[in-house]
């Protein structure tokens, strides 16, 4: 009996090989696999066979039957795909139906933004550096020039969770953290929430900002203009006419928003823009000679420039979206657009 | 910062330069120009009309039938103002035009006569609060015209939105200034600098603290008579927007927004022992009234103006209602002054007071500037209110620090902007707005910048009005010549970034909430009384309860999330949010952040995918799972060698109240608990308005960034075939399938590759209490093939090691 199994396998092998049609095959089934092949003509032996033999063979007849089986599968396949492959006037398969795609899911708009105004910063040798969302009010005012009762605090909507502690208002207190604990030359931007308790259809209580900074002997505004005018033109993607424009903030000395000529309407000027054709995006200048007192640089020596954006703001811009509040909404049907 | 054109024209020349070019020019200046819009766009349609003859309303006694002339027009009006009279030139609203309140006006009949129209009183037309009849415009007006031409208000509003830093432009004269510069054009002031004949035998000032008021000026002017003032005066107030009151407050604020100085006139009849004292409130002035009749509480940082007795004002701020002009007033003691900048504003923010003068205050008012602004007031007192000034006055300036002269370097200038400057550029401009320059040495400017530009303290304040007047678009672009160098990356960064691309990957949408939440996230987790996430900081001015603690934990605003988008529709969600979480410290301290990565799953596994390839199952708990395998298998910490992470059940009591005990995992490293995947407990669920089930993945990103993940280490490929076998397990119910296969993998048989579970089943073919599992496992030897002897040895073994280690047996069939 055993004998008699290893040749029918060797018989299926040979046989196989020589197989080209699904004519062929189907023969080959109905001789060793149907109902009434060999090989269960042979099984049915297995009855009589002594009984200590019963398990061994039993088993070798098994393993012979998978391999056969396995073997006419892959004929199977080979024959099928063949066939289909020189079939064109096949109309069994519609192929107006979907594909089966993978689902996936989206990062946040704002974290794609924050993403690429980062990669734009590492590119030009900027590292990254990130700092605590609750702060001191030292770092976030005093440190950044501006003491307890400075009229620019009217600029900063803050939120206080002691006296001295709070949310932080902007990024820059990364500017005085990092400082104060190492030397120039420096490339740093710091990404991160910031808070302000201001809320309607234009300003969320809590948003994104990126801050930047570089500090160097013989920095100036010059460089300043060139480093940002790199960032707006790769950030949009083509050469957006920019402008500089004094403005004043207490931690940088001369002080510089720019505004890129609105994406929206080419600078005709349109409701985006307030009819003015022109995008407020970013607030820079001159890091101030008392921000690098506090740290114990010698502004004599070392000068630099700073900047800060809001992502939410350039978000709006590239995407076209108009309502803030989206952002935090978490609604599928908004974070899938993007 | 608000003025119209024609105002600013009243001291400066703009030349040719049109509306559009003068807001430009201002806003490339750093006086940011807000807008540019027409005065008063809803009188546009108001016509001049005068009155030709009035006769009584047949059916009503008050009423009037006038016969009105608009233009060649001839009007008949029903019109019920007493003053109403032949020749009077008034305004009129057609019919069809639309009233500053909304209104439209119609032709209708009024007591059975019809009208065309209605003459209009100033408070009609939002001009006054006025209504005891129509307005009364000069006679020899022409009718016909349009209103806002013949009352001079054809004219273009301004807005500034000024930075701190120039409290020297909150005035039309400081605008007029910048403008002049651009023109290269002089001023034309009303009141040119003058001093004051320090003389005061009526009345004495004495300040106390020279530090908070640096400057006190005061003259007496007598026989004012209060009334309305002229039209030119409530004009110009008007136009932006502030309420006139009689001459005298009217004169007082004119002339603040012209010179940028807050004036403030006493009833000197009601200032005791014709005193003036500037001083802090005794420990026995507790309460002091302002004129807008609000009581307010002193202390004693605060800095009042008060008489012989008690205060009268609150020094910068408001004046007190037993000071302030009436009607019966006839002599009046006006107030030049300057205070300190952090006094005021302390002061205004402890009695919640925002007033134009404190405005002003707060920022800086020109020490210089205190007595021209007052003569300016004193000299429109006398010829618009008839008042008689009394010779001299009060000067005390004994807090003003005498002005230094600066120095500015031309190559400290030039490097710092990046362009090549020389002497005669930087003093061209800087003289322009008035900066007086002379030259030091080569390289060296002494500057002397005006008293009103408080602003300018140092060097680089000069630097800075070279570049804004030099124009910072045409400074040259350049890029900084740096050193070489490498920057690092965070390595929880690089992780993050990782991570949560691989979610994304994973069909996983970002979501970003607040950091501030409802303090009652943690009772609606139900959280333990002991839960150290309980404790949560709390903000002193949260905008709303919904947003009043800083979060520490990100799972119920995720939550939040899956309930929006089940009321939107969106019943299969998969979203995650990597953030801080905030355990407080002490009070004055920061807390502690830490940064999470929390997932949720929720509804169809396939999510939106066509059910015409996909099942319509709902996910769970080994969805869960195989997403932390994957998560943790990419970042190698898992299933890479020794695993760096593994997964555990809790022991009894240690899951969390709001996870389902029966399908929560841990996850242990070496350096603590990095989280667990778990499936939500319906009724915290329900907490959130969730009927489906949730599974979630909570981890310590903080934890799991310190972790070490395997190096990736090549293994050669196996040159000779593998041999497979499959083993059907009858085990009692209760066996798990992991115990099975760390069986297999522990045992000392050789060649074994790799052991799964293929198939799982419990039901009525098998005993009860009995499950069948099935297991398949991998031999490969890496020196030779595997003969069936090698194999069914050890696989024999393995047999017989699970069915009496598990107490099972092998299935049949």
């Amino acid at each position: 009996m055993e004998q008699e199994l290893v040749n029918l396998q060797n018989q299926a092998k040979e046989q196989l090989a020589t197989i080209e049609n699904d004519g062929q095959l189907e023969e080959f089934r109905i001789r060793f696999l149907g109902r009434k092949s060999q090989f269960s003509s042979i099984m049915k032996g297995l009855a009589e066979v002594a009984k200590e033999d019963k398990p061994r063979l039993g088993q070798m007849a098994n393993s012979i039957k998978k391999e056969i089986e396995a073997l006419y599968d892959t004929k199977r396949q080979e024959i099928s795909s063949n066939s289909s492959a020189s079939s064109a006037d096949n109309n069994g398969i519609d192929l107006t139906l979907p594909g089966r795609k993978p689902q996936t899911g989206k990062l946040h708009p704002v974290t794609q933004i924050m993403n690429e105004v980062c990669s734009i910063f590492e590119s030009l040798g900027f590292s990254v550096a990130e700092g605590p969302d609750v702060e001191h009010d030292h770092y976030n005012f005093e440190a950044l020039n501006i003491p307890a009762h400075h009229p620019a605090r009217d600029m900063h909507d803050t939120f206080y969770v002691s006296d001295s502690i709070l949310l932080r208002t902007h990024t820059s207190p990364m500017q005085a953290r990092i400082m104060e604990t190492r030397q120039p030359p420096l490339r740093v931007i710091a990404p991160g929430k910031v808070y302000r308790c201001d809320s309607d259809i234009t300003h969320t209580p809590m948003f994104h900002q990126v801050e930047g900074f570089l500090v160097d002997r013989d920095v100036s505004f010059a460089d300043l203009k060139g480093v940002l005018t790199i960032f707006t033109q790769k950030m949009f993607d083509r050469d957006l006419e920019l402008r500089f424009r004094p403005s004043f903030f207490p931690f940088t000395e001369p002080s510089a928003e720019v505004d890129i000529a609105c994406v929206m309407c080419g600078g005709s000027g349109c409701r985006v823009c307030k009819r003015t054709g022109w995008l407020e995006i970013l607030g820079s200048g001159m890091i101030d000679p008392e921000v690098f007192k506090m740290v114990g640089y010698d502004p004599e020596v070392y000068s630099g420039f700073a900047f800060g954006l809001g992502i939410e703001r350039i978000a709006m811009l590239k995407y076209g979206i108009d309502d803030i509040r989206l952002y935090y909404e978490n609604d599928l049907r908004f974070l899938s657009q993007f | 910062m608000k003025f119209t054109l024609d105002w600013l024209k009243e001291y400066v020349d703009t030349g040719d330069l049109s509306p559009d070019t003068l807001a430009e020019h201002l806003t490339m200046l750093g006086l940011e120009v807000d807008s540019v819009t027409p005065l008063f766009p809803e009188l546009q349609p108001l016509k001049t009309a005068k009155v030709l003859s009035v006769e009584a309303h047949p059916n009503a006694d008050k009423l009037h039938l006038c016969e009105v002339a608009v233009g060649d027009d001839t009007l008949t009006i029903v019109c019920g103002a007493p003053n109403v009279r032949k020749d009077l030139v008034t305004a009129i609203a057609l019919v069809g035009t639309v009233m500053p309140d909304g209104t439209k006006i119609k032709a209708s009949k009024v007591r059975g006569v019809k009208s065309h129209g209605m003459l209009c009183s100033e408070r009609e037309l939002g001009l006054s609060d006025s209504h005891d009849g129509i307005m009364e415009l000069p006679s020899d007006l022409e009718h016909g015209q349009p209103l806002l031409e013949a009352l001079g208000m054809n004219d273009l509003l301004v807005e500034v939105d000024l930075t701190p830093n120039r409290p020297d432009c909150a005035s039309v004269i400081g605008i007029a200034r910048e403008v002049a510069g651009i023109t290269r054009t002089p001023l034309t002031l009303p009141v040119e600098k003058t001093t004051l004949e320090h003389s005061n035998r009526d009345f004495s000032v004495d300040v106390e603290n020279s530090e908070m008021c640096p400057r006190y000026a005061a003259r007496l002017i007598r026989n004012v008579k209060i009334e309305q003032s002229p039209w030119w005066i409530r004009k110009r107030l008007l136009s932006i927007g502030l309420r006139p009151i009689n001459n005298v407050v009217d004169i007082t604020n004119l002339v603040m927004m012209e010179y940028g100085q807050p004036l403030h006139a006493f009833d000197y009849d009601t200032l005791g022992g014709n005193q003036i004292i500037v001083r802090q409130p005794r420990n026995d002035e507790k309460t002091f009234t302002t004129l807008d009749g609000e009581e307010h509480t002193l202390d004693t940082s605060m800095l009042m103006i008060c008489d012989a007795n008690e205060p009268v004002a609150v020094a910068g701020v408001m004046g007190g209602m037993n000071s302030e002009v009436s009607e019966t007033t006839t002599n009046i003691l006006l107030e030049s002054a300057c205070f300190n900048a952090v006094s005021v504003r302390r002061t205004a923010r402890k009695l919640k007071l925002a007033t134009e003068a404190s405005y002003r205050f707060e920022r800086g008012v020109d020490p210089g500037g205190c007595v021209t602004a007052m003569e300016r007031a004193v000299s429109l007192f006398c010829e618009i209110a008839g008042g008689d000034a009394a010779q001299g006055g009060v000067d005390y300036y004994g807090g003003v620090r005498p002005l230094n002269s600066q120095k500015l370097r031309i190559s400290r200038t030039s490097a710092l902007l990046g362009i090549d400057l020389d002497y005669e550029k930087i003093t061209d401009v800087l003289q322009s707005i008035g900066i007086r320059c002379k030259p030091k040495d080569d390289d060296t400017i002494w500057v002397n910048p005006p008293t009103f530009r408080i602003d300018i303290e140092r060097e680089v304040d000069l630097v800075e009005e070279v570049a804004r007047l030099v124009g910072y678009n045409n400074i040259p672009t350049n890029l900084p010549t740096v050193s070489l160098s490498y920057p690092e990356q965070d390595a929880k960064r690089k992780l993050r970034t990782q991570a949560t691309n691989l979610l994304a990957d994973m069909g996983f949408s970002e979501a970003i909430n607040y950091s501030f939440v409802t303090e009652q996230h943690v009772s609606m987790m139900n959280l333990a009384e002991d839960d150290i996430r309980r404790a949560q900081v709390k903000l002193l001015n949260p905008l709303s309860e919904e947003q009043s603690v800083m979060r520490t934990m990100l799972l119920p605003g995720l939550l939040e999330n899956l309930k929006r988008n089940i009321n939107f529709q969106k019943t299969a969600v998969k979203i995650f949010e990597i953030g801080k979480v905030f355990t407080p410290q002490g009070d004055n301290e920061q807390p502690v952040e830490k940064e999470r990565l929390t997932c949720i799953l929720s509804g169809k596994r396939s999510g939106e995918a066509s059910s015409l390839y996909n099942s319509d199952d709902n996910v769970d708990i080994f969805d869960a799972k195989g997403m932390v395998e994957l998560l943790l298998e990419t970042l190698r910490l898992y299933g890479c060698g020794e695993d760096v992470i593994r997964f555990r059940t809790p022991d009894e009591n240690e899951a969390d109240l709001f996870a389902d005990p029966a399908q929560c995992l841990l996850l242990e490293s070496e350096q603590g608990t990095v989280g667990q995947l778990s499936r939500l407990l319906p009724e915290i669920a329900k907490q959130f308005g969730i009927k489906q089930d949730v599974f979630f993945i909570d981890l310590d990103f903080e934890l799991l960034s310190t972790l070490k993940s395997a190096v990736k280490n090549f293994q050669p490929l196996p040159v000779y075939p593998a041999v497979k076998r499959d083993i059907a397990l009858l085990v009692p119910a209760g066996t798990k399938a992991g115990d099975l296969l760390d069986t297999i993998r522990t045992s000392k048989e050789k060649f074994i590759e790799h052991c799964e579970v293929f198939d799982v089943y419990q039901g009525k073919s098998l005993d009860a209490g009995m499950k069948s599992v099935a297991v398949s496992v991998t031999y490969r030897s890496p020196t030779k093939t595997l003969t069936e002897k090698n194999v069914n040895k050890s696989h024999t073994k393995i047999i017989n090691t699970l069915t009496s280690k598990f107490n099972g047996s092998l299935r049949e069939g």
